[in-house]
C-alpha cells in the first residue's frame, strides 16, 4: 500500500464498486440544489416583478389620495420637489358622471378619469388604434371603453356631451394599468384631459370625486424621503400619502402565501434529500466496512481512511452540486414556460448569481452536515470486524450529539430562513418532530405484531423473517420511507384538495352576468325578456335580534375576526336544496309539520356561535320580528362563486316581507354587452355586473398556480424514489449473501425471488400503508383548520398510491436481486473471499 | 399560518358580492317599545339606517328623543336599508305598513342618483310610494334631496326637482333638502364625504323637526 498523502486508485475504486449508490447519493445532492435554486429563483422573479406591477398597479412610485380637492400646503410641497428636478407629477380626478350623445337623447352613468399630461409614469393605456395614449388625449379629444360605445350607439369619431361641454371620441382603450381587473363598476371608463377640466364643470363644491396626484421619483433611492416630507405637509385627516410599495396590494399577499406553500413544499424536498444522503452515505460506508477493517490489519490509519473518505465524499458532493447547478439552468426553460402568463413578459426569469452561490454553500452543508456521523464511526471500525458477522458497535460520544444538534439546527435555520416567520417557522418544526415521533411509534408497534405473527406459508414467513434478520436495517428503513411518504403523500392529497375546492370551482359553467335589485313585480316580465331559464333568488334582509331568548350582544359580536352575527343578513326563501348543498343535520331541509316559522341554517353561522336543531333565531326585518326554528343545518359541498345564503326559510312567511331579486348567468363572452343593454333599457332599476373578465382571468391564474404547485411538489416525489432506492440499496449487500445460502441449501431462484419481492411487498406495504394513515390526519387537519376547505380522503387515488408505491419498492428491491440471480453461488463466494 | 388567505378573501368576496350585499351594514341596538302615542317609520337608505353610526345615533334614534324631550310620545322605528333604491323601497312599502304607522319620513332617492337611474323613473316611484301611504291613512313627509354635481347639471337639476314637484302634486310635507347644511361640509361627514356623522345627524334632526311637528299637527286634525 503506498503511503502518499493520497491513493488515487483507491479513491476510484471505492466509488466504481458501489456505483449504485454513488449515483443516488450524487442526484439526492443535485436534487436539493435543484430545488433551491428553482424556488429562489421563482420567489426573485416574482418580488421583481412584483415591485413593477406595484408601480404600474398605481402608475406611479407615490400616489396622494383625497376625497377632498388636495390642500395647498401639498399642493406647494409637491411643487417644490419639482422645481428641484427631484419628481415629476400629474393629478387626477376620477368620477361618476352621467353622459348624452349629441342629441341628448340617450345618456349613460360612466366612470370618467380626468387625467394631466405624463399619466401613467409606469405601465401603459393601451389604445385600440395601437396610437400613443398621450398624443391621442388632447383637449377637446376623450378616450372612451367599448362598453360606452355599445351603450350608446356610438363611434369614434362623435361627441359626447360631458357636463357643460361636448368633446370628441378619439379612440377606445382596450388596458388600463391602475386598473388591471375592473371588479365593480356601475360604468364604463371616459378619458378626459385634464385641460377640459373646467369646461366640464363638474368639480365643483358638491361634487364626489377622488383626487390623486400621481408622483414619480426621479431618483428611486429617494423614494422614502420624499414620501416623508409629503405625509409633513399633507392634511392628515384627509390625504393618504402612499408609496407603491408599501401600498394594500391583496397581489402582494397573495404571491406571499404561494411563496409561503412553496417553500415548505422545498423545505420538505430539501429534508428528504437530506435524508436519502445520510442513507445512501450509511449504505455505501457500510458495504467499505471489511474493506476499512482490511486497510486497518494492513496498517493503514484512522486518518488516511478518513481523509480518503472525505475527498470521496467531496468529490461526489461536487458533482451532485455541479450537476444540480446545471439541471437548474436547464429548468429554467420548464420555468419560464410554467409561468408564462403569471409573471409580466418584461421579468426574465434569471437564475441569479446569489442564488447559484447560496445553493453551493446550502450543497456543502447538506453533504458535510450529514456525512459526518458516518465518517466519524470510521474510526470505530476495528480490524477484528473481518471476523465478526455481528453488528459493528458505534460509540455515542460527543461529536455524535453534536453533530446531531448541529443538523437539528442547521434545519431549524433553514425552516425559519425560508417561512420568515418564527411562530409558523416553530409549529412546522414541531410538526416534523411529532411526525418522525409518531412514525417511529407506528413503527415499532407494526413490527412488534409482525413478528409475533405464525405464519404457515414457508415463503411468507422467510419474508417476515427477512425482514428481522440481524444485519437488516428494516425499522430505520421503514421509518425513513414512511415519513417521506407521509410529506409526499400529504403534499399531494393537499394540493388534490386545493385544486377540488379552487380550481374546480371555476369551471366554464360559472355565472359572469349578475342581475341585482330585481324588484318582485318585475320578476315575470323579466323572466321574459331575458328568454333563458335561470335560478333567481329573493334576497330579504335582516338583522338577529335574538337566539333563543338571548339578546345578540353587538358590540362583542363586532369584536370578532372574521364573520359576525351583528351584521346584516340575506335571508331568502325555498323549498329544495341547490346542488351543491347537503344537509349535515336535521332530516329534510324543512319540517313538513313545523309549518312557515322555521328556517335552515348553513354551517358557517353554526361556527360563529353554537347552534342546534330546534333553537329559535329571533329575526327582525326592518323593524318586524320574525321568530323562526332551526329545522336544518346545511353544508356547501364545494367553494364556488354560485350564490348561496345562509338562511333559508320555506316559502310562505318571506313572501310578502320586502325583498329584491337578483340572478347570476352564464352567458358567451360575445352576447353579454347586447344582453346587458336590453334588460336595463327595459328595466332600468335593475343593476348589471358583468365579471367576465375577472372571471377568466382568474381561472387562468389558478390553473398556473396548480402547475406550479405540482411542478414543485415533482421534486418531492423525485426525493421520495431516490429514498426507495437508497433504502433497498442500503441492504443490497445483506440480501446478496441471503440469497446466496437459500442457493447452497438448494433453492431455486424462482423461490428467492418470490422470498424478496414479498419482504419488498411488505416493506412497501407497512411503509405505505403507515404514511397513509398519517398523511390522511395531516391532510385532513390542514385543509379543515388552515384552509377551512371540505377534505376529501380520495379513496381511490390513495389505493393507486399504495399500489404505486409497493410496486416501485418491489421493483428497485428486484433490480439488485436479478444480477444475483444470475450467479453462481461460488462465484459469490469466491468474489467475497477475494476482498 | 394564513396560507392562501387572500385567496381564500377574493373568493369570498366574490361569493358576499354574489349574495348581493355590498357594504359593511351597521349595528343595531334593539328600541325598547314603551307605551307610546303613535308611530312614526323612518323609510329610507343609508342616510337614514345610519351607515357608519351606531344606531343610536342615526336620525331616527335621536329624533325620538329629540320628540320626547319636546313632549311627543311617539316611537320612531328605523327601517332604513342600506343600498336601498326607490324601486325597492316601492316593492316593501306594504310591509313598511305592517309596522301600522302614524307618519312615515321618506328619504329615497341618494342611491338611484348615484347609479345614473332616470329622473323619471325615481319621480314615478316615489309618487307611487306615496300614494300608497296616504290610501292607508299614513302622514308623510318627504326629505328633499340633492345629486352630487359631477353628475352633470343635466341629470342633478332634474334630480332636484322631483321633490317639490312631487310634495306639490301630492300634497304632502317636504323638507326642502334633507342634507341641508350637512352636505359637503367635511366637519360633520364621514371619511367618504358623503354619510353623515352623528354630529351630522343632530343637525339633520334639528332642521327636520319643525316639518315632523308640523306632520304631527296634520295628524291630529286629518289633514294631509
Amino acid at each position: 500500500m503506498q503511503n502518499s498523502l493520497l491513493n488515487r486508485h483507491f479513491i476510484l475504486r471505492q466509488i466504481a464498486r458501489s456505483r449504485r449508490q454513488v449515483i443516488v447519493f450524487i442526484l439526492c445532492v443535485a436534487l436539493s440544489i435543484v430545488t433551491l435554486i428553482s424556488l429562489n429563483g421563482f420567489s426573485m422573479s416574482v418580488y421583481t416583478s412584483m415591485l413593477n406591477d406595484a408601480r404600474t398597479l398605481h402608475a406611479a412610485d407615490i400616489i396622494i389620495q383625497s376625497n377632498q380637492d388636495l390642500s395647498p400646503a401639498v399642493i406647494k410641497a409637491v411643487a417644490r420637489l419639482e422645481n428641484k428636478n427631484k419628481i415629476i407629477s400629474a393629478r387626477v380626478w376620477e368620477f361618476y358622471s352621467v353622459v348624452r350623445n349629441q342629441n341628448g337623447q340617450n345618456s349613460l352613468l360612466t366612470k370618467i378619469k380626468v387625467v394631466q399630461p405624463g399619466y401613467p409614469f409606469y405601465g401603459r393605456v393601451v389604445l385600440k388604434s395601437g396610437r400613443d395614449f398621450d398624443a391621442v388625449l388632447t383637449p377637446g379629444s376623450i378616450v372612451v371603453a367599448p362598453a360606452l360605445l355599445e351603450r350608446l350607439q356610438l363611434r369614434v369619431g362623435d361627441g359626447l356631451r360631458i357636463g357643460n361641454t361636448a368633446l370628441t371620441i378619439a379612440d377606445v382603450v382596450v388596458q388600463e394599468p391602475d386598473q388591471p381587473v375592473d371588479f365593480f363598476q356601475l360604468g364604463p371608463r371616459v378619458f378626459i384631459a385634464a385641460e377640459d377640466l373646467n369646461k366640464l364643470g363638474l368639480v365643483t363644491k358638491g361634487s364626489r370625486v377622488g383626487y390623486k396626484c400621481l408622483i414619480k421619483a426621479l431618483d428611486k433611492n429617494n423614494i422614502r424621503s420624499i414620501t416623508n416630507q409629503l405625509s409633513m405637509a399633507a392634511d392628515e385627516d384627509q390625504e393618504r400619502v402612499e408609496t407603491s410599495q408599501v401600498a394594500r396590494s391583496s397581489v402582494k399577499r397573495f404571491f406571499d402565501n404561494l411563496l409561503f406553500d412553496l417553500s415548505l413544499i422545498c423545505i420538505f424536498t430539501l429534508l428528504l434529500a437530506g435524508i436519502g444522503i445520510q442513507s445512501t452515505l450509511a449504505a455505501f460506508l457500510k458495504e467499505k466496512e471489511k474493506t476499512i477493517a482490511v486497510m486497518k490489519t494492513v496498517g493503514a490509519t484512522s486518518q488516511f481512511i478518513t481523509r480518503h473518505y472525505i475527498v470521496i465524499l467531496t468529490m461526489l458532493g461536487l458533482s451532485g452540486t455541479i450537476l444540480g447547478l446545471f439541471s437548474g439552468l436547464l429548468l429554467q426553460n420548464a420555468l419560464e414556460f410554467l409561468f408564462s402568463g403569471l409573471l409580466p413578459k418584461s421579468v426574465k426569469l434569471i437564475i441569479s448569481w446569489e442564488a447559484v452561490v447560496e445553493g453551493l454553500c446550502i450543497g456543502i452543508l447538506v453533504v458535510g452536515l450529514f456525512s459526518f456521523i458516518p465518517l466519524h464511526r470510521l474510526k470505530d471500525i476495528k480490524p477484528v470486524s473481518i471476523f465478526r458477522k455481528e453488528r459493528i458497535r458505534f460509540k455515542m460520544g460527543l461529536p455524535i450529539f453534536l453533530s446531531a444538534f448541529l443538523i437539528f439546527a442547521f434545519f431549524v435555520l433553514l425552516v425559519l430562513r425560508q417561512i420568515k416567520e418564527i411562530k409558523a417557522g416553530l409549529y412546522f418544526v414541531l410538526g416534523v418532530i411529532v411526525l418522525i415521533v409518531v412514525t417511529s411509534l407506528l413503527t415499532a408497534l407494526v413490527l412488534f405484531v409482525l413478528k409475533r405473527l405464525k405464519i404457515r406459508s414457508l415463503i411468507i414467513r422467510q419474508a417476515l423473517k427477512g425482514l428481522f434478520r440481524p444485519k437488516n436495517a428494516t425499522k430505520s428503513i421503514i421509518i425513513t420511507l414512511t415519513a417521506s411518504l407521509s410529506v409526499i403523500f400529504s403534499i399531494y392529497l393537499i394540493e388534490e384538495n386545493l385544486d377540488a375546492a379552487f380550481i374546480q370551482s371555476y369551471p366554464s359553467g360559472a355565472p359572469n352576468l349578475f342581475f341585482l335589485d330585481i324588484q318582485p313585480s318585475q320578476l315575470e316580465r323579466f323572466s321574459k325578456t331575458l328568454g333563458m331559464p335561470t335560478e333567481y333568488y329573493p334576497i330579504v334582509r335582516a338583522k338577529i335580534l335574538s337566539i333563543n331568548g338571548n339578546k345578540v350582544d353587538r358590540k362583542q359580536q363586532r369584536r370578532r375576526r372574521g364573520d359576525n352575527l351583528a351584521r346584516t343578513f340575506n335571508l331568502t326563501y325555498r323549498d329544495y336544496l341547490l346542488e351543491d348543498e347537503v344537509i349535515v343535520k336535521g332530516s329534510s331541509l324543512h319540517r313538513s309539520d313545523w309549518g312557515d316559522l322555521q328556517v335552515s341554517v348553513m354551517d358557517t353561522v353554526a361556527k360563529i356561535q353554537s347552534m342546534k336543531i330546534g333553537d329559535r333565531i329571533t329575526f327582525k326585518i326592518q323593524g318586524v320580528p320574525l321568530q323562526a326554528k332551526i329545522s336544518s343545518i346545511r353544508s356547501r359541498t364545494r367553494e364556488s362563486i354560485r350564490p348561496f345564503f345562509y338562511f333559508v326559510f320555506p316559502p310562505g312567511t318571506l313572501q310578502n316581507a320586502p325583498q329584491t331579486i337578483f340572478t347570476a348567468l352564464r352567458i358567451e363572452k360575445d352576447r353579454v354587452a347586447s344582453l346587458q343593454t336590453k334588460i336595463v333599457e327595459t328595466f332600468p332599476n335593475v343593476s348589471a355586473i358583468d365579471v367576465t373578465s375577472t372571471l377568466s382571468f382568474f381561472t387562468n391564474i389558478m390553473k398556473k398556480l396548480s402547475l406550479i404547485i405540482r411542478f414543485f411538489a415533482g421534486f418531492s416525489i423525485v426525493a421520495g424514489i431516490l429514498i426507495i432506492l437508497s433504502s433497498v440499496l442500503a441492504t443490497r449487500f445483506a440480501r446478496i449473501q441471503e440469497a446466496v445460502y437459500y442457493k447452497i441449501l438448494g433453492a431455486r431462484s424462482r423461490f428467492v425471488v418470490k422470498v424478496f419481492t414479498l419482504e419488498n411487498m411488505l416493506l412497501g406495504l407497512v411503509s405505505a400503508a403507515l404514511a397513509l394513515i398519517i398523511s390522511q390526519a395531516g391532510s385532513w387537519l390542514i385543509c379543515s383548520q388552515v384552509f377551512d376547505i371540505a377534505y376529501r380522503p380520495l379513496v381511490a387515488k390513495c389505493a393507486l398510491l399504495i399500489g404505486g408505491t409497493v410496486l416501485l419498492v418491489v421493483a428497485v428491491g428486484l433490480i439488485p436481486s436479478i444480477s444475483i440471480m444470475r450467479k453462481k453461488p461460488i462465484v459469490f463466494l469466491r468474489e467475497q473471499s477475494q476482498e | 399560518m394564513q396560507k392562501n388567505s387572500s385567496l381564500l378573501l377574493f373568493i369570498l368576496f366574490l361569493i358576499f358580492f354574489a349574495q348581493g350585499c355590498g357594504e359593511e351594514p351597521p349595528s343595531y341596538s334593539e328600541q325598547k317599545a314603551p307605551a307610546h302615542d303613535g308611530v312614526i317609520v323612518a323609510v329610507g337608505d343609508s342616510l337614514t339606517e345610519g351607515l357608519g353610526v351606531e344606531e343610536e345615533f342615526a336620525y331616527p334614534a335621536k329624533l325620538e328623543e329629540k320628540l320626547q324631550l319636546l313632549g311627543y310620545n311617539y316611537r320612531v322605528i328605523n327601517a332604513g336599508i342600506s343600498g336601498e333604491t326607490s324601486s325597492a323601497t316601492l316593492s316593501r312599502i306594504d310591509w313598511v305598513l305592517t309596522l301600522k304607522p302614524d307618519i312615515v319620513i321618506l328619504v329615497i332617492g341618494a342611491n338611484d342618483g348615484f347609479r345614473g337611474i332616470t329622473p323619471e323613473l325615481i319621480k314615478s316611484n316615489i309618487i307611487q310610494i306615496i300614494r300608497k301611504l296616504k290610501e292607508n291613512n299614513v302622514v308623510v313627509v318627504l326629505g328633499g334631496m340633492q345629486m352630487v354635481q359631477n353628475l352633470g347639471v343635466d341629470y342633478t337639476a332634474a334630480f332636484e326637482k322631483i321633490y317639490p314637484a312631487v310634495a306639490r302634486s301630492e300634497n304632502i310635507i317636504l323638507i326642502p333638502f334633507f342634507l341641508s347644511s350637512v352636505a359637503a361640509n367635511p366637519e360633520l361627514n364621514q371619511a367618504d364625504g358623503i354619510h353623515p356623522t352623528k354630529e351630522g345627524y343632530q343637525v339633520i334632526v334639528d332642521n327636520m323637526t319643525p316639518f315632523v311637528l308640523e306632520a304631527l299637527k296634520a295628524m291630529q286634525t286629518g289633514t294631509n
